[in-house]
């Protein structure tokens, strides 16, 4: 009678998120033990000097901070609440301002893509491509990312638990994608209120893929005033500090320079002259779990 | 003459019982069990190694035990509820021997293996009845 003893593969091994295409742009590496990089842009691209302006005052403050950085903008916004609200500049010309933010700040961008004729130009262009977390489940949507070849920014649906994810996580791989970060934007707490559950971080985690905390919708109210998203700024420093302390590689802000009159989330972007407080706030939680895990290993309770 | 009975006479192939890699998840491995009607479960790499088993006892257990919702329960991978260190019997064995330790161990079913380690069959109680 012969007895086997494996050890067990309980731990999935921590995978690693390359992003960076080519030379123009600083490769940014996301995952366990990376520093913390930032996932940040204006929501929408609305025109190619407000994308230039955004890009230099973030520029700025990430190179102080020597924080990783990817872009965010995209070119079109189609889970607006109402038919008046702003669209986004369309597929050509937002490509065009995104590719030209690559060559101007050396800096890797993504956009989200809410069409599958769009994933292949989309990948063309973004050095990470984005799926809505709307459309998180859509077969076609994951396939259509994996098929970029690109690293994707896969955004947790508010309507989904996060062990549900998973399902999600394996269109990709089986349609051949295998870099992956997933995010928390909050999950739906009654209507129009999100909560951010913080154990989906830890949850989304055990994929083994990188996990990233998105604070500027987790505090949306979602269409709360009537045609339009709400929400509660007010929140987002204590809520970041949370996230990198429960355990995120990523943080993603959408951050303009005059919310009020942004053309797409105005209650919920927040102000660049916030953003360096928020992110040396990040940084140090994020530097300070890792000393801790390095000092007392991970979590191990049972 | 030997009168041997040799377990590659007697198992059960892999296509007639559960066989699944670790990253398969419980609720899948659940509706296999139930097709097959074989209520133990072998955990491969995927060079076809044995890594655990899992049976309806260990389902028993686990629920009288477990604290997250159900459906959380159900997308985990399989893995994490495996029994990492079976007791398992050579493919060349002798039956009569690996009856005694199956009674004393009260096992309904045992994993069989080659030399090389890698999963070839399953000793069905069950299944010798008939």
């Amino acid at each position: 009678m012969g007895n086997i003893t494996h050890t067990s593969s309980l731990n999935m091994v921590p995978k690693v998120v390359n992003i960076g295409h080519d030379e123009k742009v600083k490769k940014v590496t996301i995952g366990p033990g990376n520093p913390l990089a930032l996932i940040g842009g204006p929501c929408a691209i609305e025109s190619k000097d407000h994308a230039f302006f955004m890009g230099e005052a973030i520029g700025k403050i990430v190179t102080e901070l020597n924080i990783p950085w990817v872009y965010k903008s995209c070119y079109d916004k189609d889970c607006r609440s109402s038919p008046e609200s702003f669209h986004g500049c369309g597929l050509e010309d937002g490509l065009e301002i995104l590719s030209a933010i690559r060559e101007e700040f050396g800096v890797p961008v993504v956009s989200d893509f809410s069409d599958t004729s769009w994933a292949k130009a989309t990948g063309e262009v973004c050095d990470l491509v984005q799926i809505p977390a709307y459309l998180c489940r859509q077969t076609s949507i994951l396939r259509a990312a994996a098929e970029t070849g690109r690293p994707i920014h896969l955004k947790k649906g508010q309507f989904m638990s996060p062990w549900n994810m998973k399902n999600s996580v394996k269109k990709i791989e089986a349609a051949g994608g295998s870099q992956i970060i997933l995010a928390d934007r909050g999950t739906f707490f009654g209507y129009n209120s999100l909560v951010n559950d913080y154990r989906s971080l830890t949850i989304m985690a055990e994929t083994g893929y990188p996990v990233c905390y998105d604070a500027t919708h987790s505090i949306q109210n979602p269409t709360s005033m009537g045609n339009i998203s709400g929400g509660e700024r007010q929140f987002i420093p204590s809520l970041v500090r949370a996230a990198a302390a429960v355990g995120i590689d990523a943080l993603f802000m959408e951050i303009h320079n005059d919310p009020k009159n942004a053309k797409s989330d105005p209650n919920t972007v927040i102000n660049v002259k916030y953003i360096k407080n928020v992110l040396i706030q990040a940084k140090a939680m994020h530097e300070q779990r890792l000393e801790l895990i390095s000092k007392l290993g991970v979590d191990n309770v049972e | 003459m030997s009168n041997k009975t040799l377990i590659e006479n007697i198992m059960i192939t892999p296509d007639k019982f559960t066989v699944v890699t670790p990253e398969v998840t419980l609720v899948t491995v659940l509706e296999r069990m139930s097709k097959f009607k074989i209520g133990h479960v072998c955990v491969v790499d995927n060079q076809m190694k044995l890594v655990g088993v899992f049976t309806d006892g260990d389902f028993r257990r686990l629920i009288l035990s477990i604290q997250k919702p159900l459906p959380a329960l159900l997308s985990d991978d399989i893995v994490k509820y495996s029994s990492t260190s079976p007791k398992t019997t050579y493919v060349d064995s002798d039956f009569s021997e690996v009856k005694k330790i199956m009674a004393e161990n009260k096992i309904w079913d045992l994993p069989v293996i080659d030399r090389d380690q890698k999963l070839v069959g399953l000793i069905h109680m069950s299944s010798l009845l008939k």
